[in-house]
């Protein structure tokens, strides 16, 4: 007769957990007082960085909230006097929130070329250059985002100045750049796309160095011409690399306009340059009305978590996972 | 069609020099398999025939026309990477239908021809997936798609199997060797894999840092290795080299060590002046295949009429299922011997290894290069260094 062999037991380790288990019953009384221990450690190492967080981003978030339905003048003798949606509503209808809104949208338009399209380019060409020469100019080209914008402002106010300035006897132009609303809306679009492009040009390098060469090459056994490697794999593989600097730019143009509005033009002229962070500024700290700064604030806040939303979700569906 | 000829090539990187001095001809219709350990250059050769490589020097022919310049699109080459390089935003259909388009097909055209491929590749159910949702299987197939595709000269493929596991291996390499039987085409195929290239090549070119060792069938690669290299390179284990001294005694050859006294069957006449043959006193390494030593108990040799060729001590046995490897400490080294289960070894045993005269092959200490008999010479002479056709 046939007598079936029977698979290995594992009666060994069956035994060994039944006895860790009986171990575990009775350390737990012991042991819950040193788990509860061992599960506060990890937020005892975050807390520094949370409470940071806390006191100087929630914090002022949902203060500039609560401002935002009150009339104060930022005098602390001065009550708060509470208005509903007022604030809200002069945000909505105030012409020049309006105007300034048109303007950033310009400011970033005229951003996009520095830190996009031009990014791209240098980015592709000076992949032919090699070794330490490409270091170097990766670096000439990344310097000037190093200077500190104050700084910058006042060599180019002086390169900018109409009489005597170096671009004007350069070129011969007769512009007074800082002082007629078109050529001032551009003297700082410019001078801040001077800057950021080398942040750009240094996000586009390392998005181009994650791309796997092998891609370039397989392309070119497949008789692709360089122009239609570059067309048909690098750009649609760098495509999350290009959204996150749309991203970037659109969250933080105001960030980086701002101290040069303020340096060079502060604002002007008749408003040319005034963008809403320029416009939010001058509502709490110049015309002192806090309550209004904080309703656009606010408005401004909701506005561009949207936009940073649908970048996000457009950069995920563009990144694709090589493996 | 094509015929590759790779003339002379040298390829140096800094102080390094990858590929140094090789030269092959490809005849049209070949399946060569380039060999060797990882660092050999293989690759590096393989890449220089694409032309993603320059060489340093010499030059790569393609139907006797000079490629050396020409870049890797214009030379009608197809390449499978071993990372496959598919391109991961586009679908199946599109990965296959690249060549074409970069070629400037009609639409038409490509969609017939990606349709035909897929079916012979068994890809036409995953034409709209992109490379992530497929296994590594089916991505190895779309890889061998794009280089189908477009008709090419000559496929090169650099370690196509690596990345898939041992069973998915084994069938992959049955359905290579047949898709090169059936488009007849030029073959060049990088591997370190010793089963790949006896199985698959109608000529393996071994290469050892940068340079080329042998060129020949799988069987002359196997059975005549032109250099220590390649014997111990080839064959699983590999073959045992016993350093040894070549001496004559009665007029023939032996290879003597401690406990090595190997006959060669090589008679020497007595040159008419009476000085001894050249050969004698040469130190050399002895080379024997594992499955060619027959293992005997020391006792039971003595009643054998033939005296025992090598004697030792075993040390180890290992059991392959079918067959067991015992491992034999012969003088100051070790010897392996391939047996049929149940070979009778066991660890600590006395054993006396026989190997027949013409399962014996020499290279010289030195070199390393093989040692063949020429009887009217008296001495024996290095094989051609560098042979240069397949």
């Amino acid at each position: 007769m046939f007598v079936e062999i029977a698979p290995p037991t594992l009666a060994e380790a069956a035994a060994a957990t039944a006895a860790e288990a009986t171990a575990t019953r009775r350390r737990s009384v012991r042991g819950i007082s040193r788990l509860l221990g061992r599960g506060v450690v990890p937020y005892l190492y975050l807390a520094p960085a949370l409470g940071l967080l806390v006191v100087w981003i929630y914090r002022p978030l949902v203060e500039t909230a609560q401002y935002s339905f009150y009339s104060w003048n930022l005098s602390p003798t001065t009550p708060a006097i509470p208005v509903g949606w007022h604030n809200f509503h002069r945000v909505f209808t105030l012409p020049e929130v309006g105007d300034s809104v048109l303007r950033t949208v310009l400011m970033i338009g005229l951003l996009l070329p520095f830190t996009i399209v031009i990014p791209i380019v240098v980015g592709l060409l000076s992949r032919e250059v090699r070794g330490r020469a490409r270091t170097v100019y990766q670096a000439l080209i990344f310097a000037p985002f190093l200077v500190a914008p104050v700084a910058s402002a006042a060599v180019w106010e002086w390169i900018l100045t109409p009489g005597s300035g170096v671009l004007n006897r350069a070129t011969g132009l007769k512009i007074n750049w800082l002082h007629e609303r078109v050529p001032a809306l551009l003297s700082i679009t410019g001078i801040v796309g001077w800057q950021m492009l080398g942040f750009a040009v240094l996000v586009v390098a390392a998005g181009l160095a994650s791309i796997n060469g092998d891609y370039a090459e397989a392309a070119s056994v497949d008789g692709a011409s360089r122009w239609q490697a570059t067309r048909w794999l690098t750009l649609p593989l760098l495509s999350p690399t290009l959204v996150f600097l749309l991203l970037t730019t659109v969250l933080l143009a105001g960030t980086w306009t701002f101290p040069l509005i303020d340096t060079l033009t502060q604002g002007g002229p008749v408003s040319a340059t005034t963008n809403i962070y320029y416009l939010l500024w001058n509502y709490g700290f110049k015309s002192f009305d806090a309550g209004l700064a904080a309703a656009a604030g606010v408005v401004f806040f909701a506005a561009f978590t949207g936009v940073a939303m649908v970048l996000v979700w457009l950069s995920d569906r563009l990144a694709f996972h090589d493996n | 069609m094509s015929r590759i000829t790779v003339r002379n090539v040298t390829r140096r990187y800094q102080d390094t020099t990858a590929v140094d001095g090789v030269s092959l001809d490809i005849a049209d219709g070949d399946f060569l398999v380039l060999l060797g350990p990882s660092g050999c250059g293989k690759s590096t050769l393989l890449r220089t025939i694409a032309g993603l490589i320059a060489p340093s020097e010499g030059q790569i022919l393609v139907d006797d026309r000079d490629v050396t310049d020409t870049p890797a699109r214009d030379r009608d080459l197809a390449m499978v990477f071993q990372s496959y390089a598919l391109y991961p935003h586009l679908t199946v259909a599109r990965n296959i239908g690249f060549p074409l388009r970069a070629k400037r097909r009609n639409r038409a055209e490509i969609r017939t021809r990606v349709a035909e491929v897929a079916q012979i590749l068994d890809l036409s159910a995953l034409l709209n997936r992109r490379p992530r949702e497929l296994s590594g299987g089916q991505r190895q197939r779309v890889a061998l798609g794009r280089a189908l595709v477009r008709d090419p000269g000559a496929f090169l493929m650099d370690e196509p199997l690596s990345n898939l596991d041992a069973q998915l291996r084994t069938a992959t390499r049955t359905e290579i060797t047949e898709l090169h039987r059936r488009l007849g085409r030029t073959f060049v195929y990088v591997t370190h894999d010793q089963v790949e290239a006896m199985t698959m090549a109608t000529s393996v070119a071994v290469l050892n840092k940068g340079r080329l060792e042998q060129v020949g069938t799988p069987t002359e690669v196997y059975d005549s290795p032109a250099s220590a290299f390649v014997a111990s390179f080839l064959g699983s284990p590999p073959m045992n080299l016993i350093p040894a001294e070549v001496t004559t005694r009665d007029g023939r050859l032996h290879a003597v060590a401690v406990g090595v006294d190997v006959p060669l069957g090589i008679d020497v006449p007595r040159s008419a002046d009476g000085e001894p043959d050249p050969s004698a006193g040469r130190e050399v390494q002895l080379g024997v295949r594992p499955e060619h030593l027959t293992a005997t108990h020391a006792d039971a040799a003595d009643d054998d009429a033939a005296v025992p060729a090598l004697r030792g001590k075993v040390r180890t046995v290992e059991n392959l299922g079918s067959e067991e490897i015992a491992h034999v400490i012969v003088g100051d080294g070790e010897v392996r011997v391939r047996a049929r289960r149940p070979a009778g070894l066991a660890a600590g045993d006395t054993v006396a290894l026989q190997v027949r005269p013409e399962h014996t092959h020499l290279f010289d200490r030195e070199s390393g290069r093989r040692l063949v008999w020429r009887p009217d010479q008296h001495s024996s002479i290095p094989a051609a260094r560098v042979p240069v056709t397949t």
